[in-house]
């Protein structure tokens, strides 16, 4: 699955990362692509949780966390932040290769947005782990995954800056605009220098965005998990 | 002295099927408690609901005094549960799973270690703690399983069918742990749809079927129970006399006598422990030659059938989920 993810990530930048830019009127549009990729890649790996509570549950090792000496708050943060530290290690790579394309201009900036992607994979993986857990139904989560991906990713500045976005529909600039794809996107770049297609001037408001989602998925997505958990639904 | 456990009309259904009805029992603080019954009997439900797994369709249970529903953090503080099918979790060696399951428990990094190695060598585990948990045997990974609740030695163990695929020699050993760690205060409910487990275990048995609890008490006076269950076989050298019949017959214990071959006599009776020195000495007054005598108690298997109507095999075979 690494592998696999890894001759992806490096076939997009290599072949449709290096051609595209030559066929895209954006300046600087290849450095561009490769950091909304790193954040895709990122996005994918860490809503992979989700299946793993399917194949707990179906083994059964669903009961044995659940009768750990742990609170549920615990359980779901846990869970959620080894979802978003694993999403990393096996990024991890991809992104230092990213960083080789695309270099790092301000250290300090960098490290704000590499904590502001830390936030947003450990989003993620509890957006994926409190969905898994509310829909109950692999089969479903899986379809959805696939709606979610195309619709997140694919409205989202990761690929294209978010002026382009508003003009093709002002409907999908709107929900590019309260993306956490374009947050996560928006504060790499700004990171790693990328400044000429930025959607937000001031990074606080991405960095915002992206606490804001990690809160939600974190505490709200407890208490859901409570309700649909404890009941033996998912049995 | 307060019950630790009380179920009170502990309930749980799935759609139209009660797994568990109305369950009302209590366990007392160091006990081991059997909850005997075949699949299905609602057993492996009852300990999901008590672990706070599984919440109750109705009725609740109080474990150390707080109940499941609505302190379900407190309740599991309390517990350790070793599963009917053993949870090897995502880590690979018997090492990394007892030892992620102590650090989880709280356990301090040097006892820790202490305690990962002594446990896995009293199971005879630790030659093996480095080899991946899914090319071990299913035995051996249901000694993996019972070890989390030995390393943890909680406040209650909640162990279901520890043995299952466990050799004879393993199971004697994991039983006396079980009671080691009994005597050491820690009080057990322990699942089976072994009777002999069950019977040399628990200090109370509650036998469960169809998701009801059909009777709870000693193993011993749920098999005194069952009127004339026990049986005592005279086999005389000559045929008895009617007179010896009759002064047998006289006991109050016996329920019945059948002759089963001209010179041997079949006696259903009660507490056959008691009765027999009082045969014994009647057979001498009388100078009756008797070439053996065999003595046979009821076993919970009878005492299974006694309440259901079924042999613990039939039942299994009947049984549901």
């Amino acid at each position: 699955m690494v592998i696999m993810r890894a001759i992806w990530f490096v076939s997009q930048i290599a072949f449709f990362g290096l051609i595209a830019s030559r066929m895209v009127a954006v300046e600087d549009y290849f450095r561009y692509y490769v950091g909304g990729l790193s954040v895709m890649t990122l996005y994918s790996a860490a809503i992979f949780i989700g299946f793993d509570i399917y194949e707990e549950a179906e083994h059964g090792v669903f009961e044995y966390l659940l009768s750990l000496p742990v609170t549920r708050r615990e359980l779901v943060l846990g869970r959620s932040i080894g979802g978003g530290l694993r999403a990393f290690i096996y990024v991890g790579p991809l992104m230092c290769i990213s960083l080789y394309v695309i270099g790092i201009a301000n250290p300090t900036n960098f490290l704000l947005a590499l904590f502001s992607l830390f936030l947003f994979a450990f989003g993620i993986s509890g957006m994926s782990i409190t969905l898994a857990v509310v829909i109950k139904s692999s089969d479903r989560f899986d379809i959805l995954m696939g709606v979610l991906d195309a619709l997140i990713v694919r409205l989202s500045t990761a690929m294209y800056p978010l002026s382009f976005v508003r003009e093709a529909n002002p409907i999908y600039g709107w929900v590019a605009n309260f993306n956490p794809v374009t947050y996560a996107a928006d504060l790499f770049r700004w990171g790693t220098g990328i400044e000429s297609f930025l959607s937000f001037e001031n990074p606080l408001l991405p960095l915002l965005g992206i606490v804001l989602f990690f809160a939600f998925f974190m505490f709200v997505g407890i208490v859901l998990y409570d309700k649909s958990i404890e009941g033996g639904g998912w049995q | 002295m307060a019950p630790i456990i009380r179920m009170v009309n502990l309930t749980k259904k799935f759609g139209d099927f009660t797994a568990v009805d109305h369950l009302n029992l209590e366990v007392e603080e160091g006990e081991i408690l059997g909850l005997l019954g075949p699949n299905g009997a609602g057993k492996t439900t009852t300990i999901l609901m008590l672990a706070t797994v599984i919440r109750p369709t109705e009725g609740t249970a109080y474990v150390g005094g707080y109940d499941v529903r609505k302190n379900p953090d407190r309740v599991r503080e309390l517990l350790g549960v070793a599963f009917q099918e053993p949870k090897m979790l995502w880590v690979s060696t018997p090492w990394d799973v007892v030892n992620w399951h102590a650090k989880v428990c709280g356990l301090p990094t040097q006892e820790r270690k202490r305690r990962v190695r002594e446990v896995l060598e009293a199971l005879d585990m630790w030659d093996y703690r480095h080899r991946s948990v899914h090319a071990l045997s299913g035995g051996m990974r249901k000694r993996v399983e019972i070890a989390k609740v030995l390393i943890q030695r909680p406040k209650i163990a909640i162990v279901d069918e520890p043995t299952a695929q466990i050799d004879v020699v393993g199971k004697h050993k994991i039983w006396r742990m079980l009671r080691e760690l009994c005597d050491e205060g820690t009080t057990i409910i322990l699942a089976t749809n072994e009777l002999y487990e069950a019977d040399v275990l628990s200090d109370r048995v509650g036998i469960m079927h169809r998701g009801k609890l059909l009777v709870c008490d000693t193993p011993q006076k749920l098999k005194d129970s069952i009127v004339g269950g026990d049986i005592v076989e005279i086999q005389f050298e000559a045929e008895p006399s009617p007179k010896i019949v009759e002064e047998l017959g006289q006991f109050k214990e016996v329920v019945k006598i059948i002759k089963t071959m001209a010179s041997t006599l079949r006696l259903y009776l009660n507490r056959v422990e008691e009765v027999v020195p009082k045969i014994m000495s009647t057979l001498m007054r009388e100078g009756a030659a008797v070439s053996s005598i065999r003595m046979s108690e009821p076993s919970l298997d009878d005492v299974f059938a006694h309440y259901t109507g079924l042999t613990l095999e039939e039942a299994q075979k009947g049984g549901g989920g």
